[in-house]
């Protein structure tokens, strides 16, 4: 198991290495520079002056080795578009309500989606299992600005119930919290319902039937438990992948959270800041899937215990 | 009071807004004590009987009887309650694959201590001694081992044992098996069948067998119950079954089981053979993981191997899974890269040939696999499937090869409307004749079957074995026959080659191999074969590998005139038989 864990870190800092070079050299492929606007130009010395000090006129090489070693010691860089802090300062300060609104979305969607599955796949052809099915389509198939709207439209202006927009108070974060939490429980309905129904039809429970088990032990022990091993391996990368802020749901409901800075970073071609928040979510799926590798080898003993005799 | 009592039942299934009929109308009872065998192909609603009596059947099943009743229980009634006495106490089910009965995620030991728990108040402690018990009891050696072993560690023989000792754990008055030995190689098959048995005596319980296998009906039961189509053909005590069938169905299955020995026509053996592998091998590296690095072994799926198939004649290429006749098959087809050897068809090596020339020389090797269903493209239709080697070679006109194919299905026994058909509407029978077309299609000198017919009923399996005869005869094919049936075997080939372990250890004559074994695991295999008649039951002995192992024959220097040697090497005892053999001084 250690040497797994070991073996996937290598791969993992690998894969670190090679997105963070991919991205680099394609952010700085986008033609145009920092100081391009047309609202604020800025004189050519001047402007040869800032990219001097910020070392941008030394070769990309060089520049991408001086970005990597600062992120060795946890240096970011300061943004471009707000220089009185740091990029680190920055993030920690818009990843908060990011953050809340994913993972209360995901933690409020996943839970219901896993139930959802199941009730579909007990009772297949059911009421339950159509509704299921119709939510997890609907779901997957329109898109969160479209669905952002509807909520707006129905509890904020026609119901009247709650706040159309921002965040601050708790109230607020209802609607974008439900816009958000319903790819997740679209997703998890739809993978449950199937990971089951494979589980259900699979000879060995027809043994557990025979053996006199009754069928609440049969679903809860059994049948969960092995329709969670291909679940695991879509859990946590969505987990971690929606926690790191939707661009559309903060736009719709104005969060001021990381979505913003990623099209502004885009924009207005603020490396540092691009750079690092492309980094963390690479990061942050890299790890996601280390540790649904590690939970499916613990959940799984044809890998834990190995082959045959 | 009969212990299982069925009075009229029925049972249809939801399909596609129609109902299908499985059982209409059968009826039977088991007494204590009692063996009923249930015989029947695939369809016959026997499986689905038996499922009914423990309400095991999928929610689109519909079923109605005057009387269902398990141990005085009225089983259409059963409330929660009863269902759980009813199941794994009343009556306990083995089943067909004991590689998927159980679940792969919690050991054997946990499997049984729950189902134990399921039914008597006992302590996880006392389950546990008990559930050891219960393995030594199935001849489990290493009981406590394999309590902590999860299924995907234990072989499908030893699976089996567990599952028995599972049924039995909570002393039930009626074991079901379903099948039980049809997923094991034919040693294994024999061992389970002596086992059940053997704690059937012990415990004093009635056995209810579901089988296809009259040889199975033969060694096992005192009633046997005969079903097709839904319904109840014929019963009575076994020795009758056998030695008067009322019914004609009964008699069609009998005579599936008596096997003629009609060798192919007399051909100049100094011909150049059809096909000849020389010494061919193939090795897997298999790479172990030890810390961060990978050490690399070496598997030996089959050591060096000879065999000859010569013009116009079938050789039968047994052993059980594992040892290395599939693999060998594919090598002479080339579809697997051998690791060293030669491969000669007609006198040509094809070993190191490269592909464009081995296309051209493919129209005379063709192959036929196991199962009909994953080798026939579900896309295409029946004429497109069969015609799809003229198209390969570039035989004929779009309109040749079409009428051709239809002329190939009329061949091999299927109407020619059927080209137009999919292979999903043919019965597993139908799709094997389909595949034998599309193979022979091209006129081959050479055949490899690989196991052609064990996916099949037997009735329907006779069926393919005389078409694959009289279209060998017709067309003169050379064919290398890949089973682990022996009956098969003996009906259809002229020579027969034993495999062990990735080696061969015996190759004779077919009748020879039959009446004089030498090699101590040929002896085993024939030891194995079911009686084909309850009175030729008799008591077998089973060789562990390290037996088998010490019991290689040896033979003298004076008679192989070969130096003494302490490895075994196959030499020849008479002509055209060989064995593998110790020789001695």
């Amino acid at each position: 198991m250690l040497s797994f864990i070991l073996r996937r870190l290598v791969s993992v800092a690998a894969t670190f290495i090679i997105v963070s070079l991919i991205i680099f050299f394609m952010m700085h492929s986008i033609p145009g520079g920092p100081f391009d606007a047309n609202d604020m130009p800025v004189s050519e010395a001047v402007r040869a002056k800032l990219m001097a000090n910020l070392g941008l006129d030394q070769p990309l090489y060089v520049q991408y080795f001086r970005y990597m070693w600062g992120v060795l010691h946890f240096d970011f860089g300061v943004p471009y578009q707000s220089p009185g802090e740091t990029v680190t300062q920055l993030l920690s300060r818009a990843w908060v309500p990011s953050l809340v609104l994913g993972g209360l979305g995901v933690l409020i969607g996943a839970p219901l989606g896993i139930l959802l599955g199941m009730a579909a796949a007990l009772n297949r052809n059911s009421w339950i299992d159509y509704l299921a099915s119709t939510l997890a389509t609907l779901g997957l198939t329109i898109p969160v600005f479209v669905t952002s709207m509807l909520l707006i439209l129905v509890f904020a202006v026609w119901l009247n119930w709650l706040p159309a927009s921002g965040w601050g108070k708790p109230e607020r974060w209802i609607l974008p919290i439900a816009a958000y939490a319903l790819i997740p429980l679209a997703t998890y309905a739809r993978y449950t319902r199937s990971a089951m129904l494979d589980t259900l039809n699979r000879p060995f429970v027809t043994v557990l039937r025979a053996k006199g088990l009754t069928e609440r032990r049969i679903v809860f022990q059994h049948v969960l438990r092995n329709s969670a091993i291909p679940l695991v391996t879509v859990f946590l990368p969505m987990f971690i992948g929606t926690a790191t802020g939707s661009i559309f749901v903060e736009a719709m409901f104005r969060v001021p959270g990381l979505g913003a800075y990623f099209v502004s970073s885009i924009e207005t071609r603020d490396y540092p800041l691009e750079m690092a928040l492309m980094l963390m979510i690479t990061f942050m799926y890299c790890i996601a899937y280390l540790l649904s590798d590690i939970v499916y080898a613990l959940i799984n003993p044809r890998i834990r215990v190995g082959g045959g005799q | 009071m009969p212990l299982v009592e069925i009075e009229d039942l029925k049972v249809s299934f939801s399909q596609y807004g129609g109902r299908v009929d499985a059982v209409r109308g059968v009826s039977f009872t088991v007494n204590e004590g009692e063996s009923l065998g249930i015989v029947g192909e695939s369809g016959s609603g026997k499986s689905v009987s038996c499922s009914a009596l423990l309400r095991l059947l999928p929610a689109t099943a519909r079923v109605s009887a005057k009387a269902i009743r398990l141990d005085g229980i009225d089983v259409l009634k059963a409330n929660k309650e009863d269902l759980v006495r009813l199941r794994g106490r009343a009556a306990a089910m083995i089943f067909q694959d004991p590689m998927t009965a159980f679940d792969p995620v919690f050991t054997i030991g946990h499997q049984i201590v729950e189902t134990i728990q399921a039914h008597r108040q006992l302590s996880k402690r006392d389950a546990l001694a008990e559930a050891e018990q219960l393995l030594l009891r199935v001849e489990i050696k290493n009981a406590r081992d394999v309590l902590g072993y999860y299924p995907h560690q234990l072989s499908g023989g030893m699976l089996q044992r567990a599952m028995i000792a599972m049924a039995l754990s909570c002393r039930p008055k009626v074991l079901i098996a379903d099948e039980p030995t049809t997923a094991l190689d034919v040693t294994i098959q024999a061992q389970i069948l002596q086992l059940i048995k053997k704690v059937q005596a012990e415990f004093g319980m009635a056995l209810i067998m579901i089988t296809h296998d009259l040889g199975v009906i033969a060694e096992t039961v005192d009633r046997v119950l005969v079903m097709y189509g839904g319904e109840v053909m014929e019963q009575g005590p076994v020795q009758q079954i056998f030695d008067a069938p009322q019914h004609d169905y009964t008699r069609t299955l009998l005579a599936s089981l008596k096997t003629g020995f009609d060798p192919s026509a007399d051909e100049d053996m100094t011909a150049t053979p059809a096909l000849e592998l020389r010494g061919l091998s193939k090795v897997y590296r298999v790479g172990r993981r030890a810390g961060l690095f990978t050490n690399h072994s070496e598997f030996h799926a089959v050591r060096p191997v000879d065999i000859v198939v010569p013009r116009n004649r079938i050789v039968g290429l047994v052993g059980e899974s594992g040892s290395g006749k599939t693999t060998t098959g594919m090598m002479a087809m080339r579809l697997t890269e051998p690791t060293g050897g030669q491969i000669l068809v007609n006198g040509t090596d094809i070993s190191t040939m490269g592909p464009a020339e081995l296309k051209s020389f493919r129209r005379s090797m063709q192959i036929v696999f196991q199962d009909s269903y994953s080798a026939l493209d579900p896309m295409m239709t029946l004429s497109q499937i069969i015609a799809e080697p003229l198209h390969i070679h570039g035989i004929g006109t779009a309109r040749e090869q079409t009428e051709k194919a239809l002329d190939w299905l009329e061949r091999v026994g299927l109407p020619r409307n059927f080209g137009g058909r999919y292979s999903h509407e043919l019965s597993g029978g139908q799709r094997q004749r389909v595949a034998i077309a599309r193979a022979l299609i091209l006129g081959p000198t050479v055949l490899v079957a690989d196991e052609p017919t064990s996916a099949l009923d037997v009735t329907v399996k006779a069926q393919i074995i005389g078409l694959l005869k009289q279209l060998q005869a017709e067309m003169g094919l050379s064919m290398l026959f890949i089973s682990h049936d022996l009956s098969t075997v003996k009906s259809l080939t002229d020579t027969v080659v034993v495999m062990y372990r990735g080696r061969v250890v015996e190759q004779a004559a077919t009748q020879a191999i039959f009446s004089e074994p030498q090699h101590p695991y040929t002896r085993a295999l024939l030891d194995a074969i079911p009686a084909d008649n309850p009175a030729n039951r008799r008591a077998r002995s089973f060789l562990s590998a390290d037996e088998l192992e010490a019991a290689t024959p040896r033979y003298t220097t004076v008679q192989t005139g070969l130096a003494p040697n302490a490895t075994p090497q196959l030499i020849s005892i008479a002509p055209d038989h060989r064995v593998e053999a110790i020789v001695t001084t």
